[in-house]
């Protein structure tokens, strides 16, 4: 057999093998929440199987109250991304300085790779020298401008895709630039603005490191919480409370796409009429 | 920021400032759209760095800071058990960022040229674990890793190992980690780059006598160069900072960086020790930046 014969299935196995370790851990946990575990801890072994846990979670008013905390704060975060990075996205591609273009990609990308560790100490030394008590507010301040780079870089994809000519048409039509902003550039924008927010609300929701250092025994999020619960062993319950946020995280992820496919089955009709 | 631009041609300065017919409500809306994110990202990320560069440079009082100008925290930062965490992140950050592109490049590979009409859903299922916690996904390997867990009851029904395994609380835990946690940021951009490469230009190598591993050294690896870069500053980087991983999988030898910062901050209480570290972590990423910048430089005028 020749060399790029071998090489397709080579590199299909390969992939196989990748999705397969990305995977592992999603499965493990998935299936350890139905573990029976020992002593009301997670067990590596495999002791025996029970739906109970769920129902410890559900029970459990730490978890609840983790899980709650959590979802408020990621929805903020998530609208705030939305509304600036959105904003940011399209200066990003659209503004007619390219100095500022540049001073605002470099702040964009800075973001996604500064430690957040460090993010996490500064904004811990921020709150404490502005003597700003920590709140559910500085965290959300704090994690969202993670959530506001990530929104911008997928906004600034849709920008760079949009056709300039239908912006022309609208202004020469009479259209003031907010109008022409809201009528033709937003729709455009819809699904990146939409992945941006989803995005957003699910890395704010998983947030751990920097929300590590900005929560507080009264403001506490789920992944904070299982930090915390790994000091003295985790429950079984933790990942059973873990599987059913995955399971909401698909469904809504599902929404997502299935609305944008209908949408889009709809454009298409419209558009062979 | 050379290294980090995907080199989109629409980014050129000339198509995106032209003038337009209602310049003055235009440029308005145009100053709102980057001042408001650059007023929030100025006061929520920017200004806690500064704080913490200049407590770096302060005096050490008893759970505070003093403000001031000293390098004594940099001296301590740089000696003894600190030096050793500071060279050991980087050699980890060094190695990680090296396993994790090795793993990412024939995925990527694959996915780009050779996963036909199944490439949106190749790099889908990818992207998964990104949906799922983090935290969970760290434990779950606790658990599979632990000795008579289940990586152990595979490897040796295959015959791959004998007796228990001993990689939990190592160093290989923490890179199996690494990679894991980094490898879908580190596809996406190799993806994009081996995507957008013409097959014209390989059919041409092809034409010319290259032999398909020729043709892989000569023309796809070269061009492939700017997602590379990408790749490793958005995996090599961060994980400088890596907290949760090496906490989690490498037991309690060999502590890294970003639990050095962070037990100065939580249980030291040494704010100055612990911005001075922070700082050298931020030097570390400069210098690698930098560098990046070096090996991507020509490519933006390239594409453009």
């Amino acid at each position: 057999m020749s060399r790029p014969a071998l090489a397709r299935p080579a590199l299909a196995l390969w992939y196989a093998l990748v999705v397969a370790f990305l995977f592992a851990p999603i499965l493990t946990s998935v299936i350890y929440s139905f573990n029976l575990g020992a002593l009301n801890k997670q067990t590596s072994l495999f002791t025996g199987f029970t739906v109970d846990w769920y129902g410890a979670a559900w029970n459990n008013l730490q978890i609840r109250r983790a899980v709650w905390t959590s979802v408020v704060a990621a929805f903020w975060a998530a609208l705030f991304a939305v509304l600036i990075g959105t904003a940011l996205g399209f200066a990003l591609v659209r503004h007619p300085n390219p100095n500022v273009r540049r001073l605002l990609a470099g702040l964009t990308y800075i973001l996604l790779i500064v430690p957040e560790t460090v993010i996490g100490v500064s904004l811990l030394l921020f709150y404490a020298v502005t003597a700003v008590p920590l709140s559910l507010a500085t965290l959300i301040a704090g994690i969202t401008p993670l959530a506001i780079s990530v929104t911008a870089l997928i906004v600034r994809a849709g920008v760079l895709t949009l056709d300039r000519r239908l912006e022309e048409a609208g202004a020469d039509l009479g259209a003031n630039r907010w109008q022409v902003l809201w009528y033709i550039v937003l729709p455009h924008l819809a699904p990146a603005v939409t992945a941006g927010a989803l995005m957003s609300y699910v890395f704010s929701f998983d947030n751990l490191v920097v929300s590590t250092f900005l929560t507080t025994p009264s403001v506490n999020t789920l992944p904070v919480y299982l930090y915390g619960s790994l000091q003295y062993g985790p429950s079984p319950a933790v990942y059973a409370a873990a599987t059913a946020v995955f399971a909401f995280t698909l469904l809504l992820v599902g929404l997502a796409g299935l609305f944008f496919r209908l949408i889009g089955k709809r454009r298409a009709t419209l558009q062979s009429r | 920021m050379s290294a980090l631009s995907l080199n989109r041609p629409a980014d050129d300065p000339r198509i995106a400032g032209r003038a337009s017919p209602r310049r003055a409500t235009r440029r308005a809306s145009d100053q709102l759209f980057a001042a408001v994110p650059a007023l929030w990202l100025f006061v929520f990320f920017i200004a806690p760095l500064g704080f913490t560069v200049a407590f770096s440079f302060g005096h050490a009082d008893f759970g505070g800071v003093r403000l001031g100008f000293t390098l004594d925290n940099y001296a301590k930062a740089l000696s003894g058990f600190y030096l050793e965490a500071f060279l050991r992140t980087i050699r980890f950050a060094v190695t990680g960022c090296a396993l994790c592109l090795a793993v990412a490049y024939p995925t990527a590979y694959f996915i780009a040229r050779h996963a036909g009409r199944f490439r949106q859903v190749a790099l889908l299922l990818v992207l998964v674990p990104y949906f799922t916690s983090f935290l969970i996904r760290v434990m779950s390997w606790q658990i599979l890793l632990a000795r008579g867990g289940p990586i152990e009851a595979v490897l040796n029904t295959l015959h791959l190992h004998v007796g228990p395994l001993d990689v939990l609380d190592t160093q290989t835990a923490v890179f199996i980690g690494l990679v894991y946690a980094y490898l879908p940021i580190a596809i996406i951009p190799l993806y994009v780059v081996l995507e957008r490469i013409p097959a014209t230009l390989v059919e041409a190598s092809r034409d010319l006598g290259a032999s398909s591993w020729q043709t892989f050294v000569h023309v796809i690896l070269p061009l492939s160069r700017p997602g590379i870069a990408t790749t490793v500053l958005l995996t090599g980087v961060p994980m400088l900072g890596e907290l949760v991983i090496p906490s989690l999988l490498g037991g309690d030898k060999g502590v890294l960086m970003g639990q050095a910062i962070s037990s100065q901050y939580i249980d030291s209480q040494n704010y100055a020790l612990g911005s001075a570290m922070a700082v050298l972590v931020l030097l570390a990423i400069a210098v690698m930046v930098a560098l990046l910048a070096r090996l991507t430089r020509g490519f933006a005028e390239v594409s453009a």
